[in-house]
């Protein structure tokens, strides 16, 4: 559990939230503020990335779930970027491994979004 | 087999820990490390720590937004191969209530849950909730994988 549990930066221009340690009851209303905060300038794409997270509870999932259907009303996406197997896991019992779209890197995640961009 | 809060409270237990903290998110931290340390002296290994406290923090999202006027009461037990938790709120959380309340909306909190039903189906051997002396309680049963080996 962190004060402010991310940092912000770029990729493949899109915004990335970027999240390390333990992302828990007492992180998500930081992470809920930054994700709307994004969403409301107008970026209807963003990036969360995960691969220094250690801990992810059911309510941090809900903040991504609910910035996801905000993404994607406005014609976007939220993509994850992890590989930790704790993290994955958490994903697949609450059956949301195939919710977000995932990527095991940066490189990973701009091929993705050249593919998706590409006419 | 324990099935019921009933039959929680029926079992013997070698050690137990009272913890007694205000019911404010950036404590719950201390729900997992005193569950950490109680599933390490039952003998579980790192992945069934972090599966428990993963449980124990879904046991107190279970409980709705925190609210700092009120507490959550949890007695942490082990008895050879198996932890029991019970958590109680001593206060019914409402629509006023401070802390993650402020600044989640609602469909988060509508995810959250869901999610964390379905995770506590999965990391733990039973648990439940109900309302206890007008308090609203949960609880959760984890027993060693080993012990079944």
């Amino acid at each position: 559990m962190l004060d402010q549990p991310y940092s912000r930066g770029q990729d493949a221009s899109l915004p990335v939230v970027v999240l390390a340690g333990e992302v828990d009851l007492a992180a998500a209303p930081s992470l809920h503020s930054e994700l709307q905060s994004l969403i409301s300038a107008g970026h209807s794409t963003v990036v969360v990335d995960l691969l220094e997270v250690t801990f992810l509870d059911s309510i941090a999932l809900g903040v991504l779930i609910s910035a996801l259907e905000q993404c994607r009303e406005l014609d976007g996406e939220l993509h994850l970027v992890l590989t930790e197997p704790r993290i994955l896991r958490v994903l697949e019992i609450t059956g949301l491994m195939n919710t977000f779209p995932i990527h095991s890197s940066h490189d990973e995640l701009r091929s993705a979004v050249g593919e998706v961009s590409r006419p | 087999m324990i099935e019921t809060f009933d039959d929680l409270a029926r079992t013997e237990e070698s050690e137990s820990i009272e913890l007694v903290f205000p019911a404010r998110a950036d404590l719950v931290v201390l729900a997992r490390f005193t569950a950490a340390t109680i599933a390490a002296r039952a003998g579980f290994d790192v992945e069934e720590i972090e599966d428990l406290r993963l449980a124990v923090d879904e046991l107190c999202v279970s409980f709705g937004p925190m609210d700092d006027r009120a507490c959550i009461r949890m007695e942490l037990g082990r008895s050879d191969d198996t932890v029991t938790i019970v958590a109680s709120f001593d206060q019914v959380p409402s629509p006023a209530a401070g802390g993650a309340a402020k600044t989640l909306d609602a469909v988060s909190w509508e995810q959250a849950i869901e999610l964390s039903e379905r995770l506590l189906d999965s990391l733990t051997d039973a648990h439940g909730r109900e309302t206890r002396a007008g308090r609203p309680t949960a609880w959760l049963r984890k027993r060693h994988a080993a012990a079944d080996r």
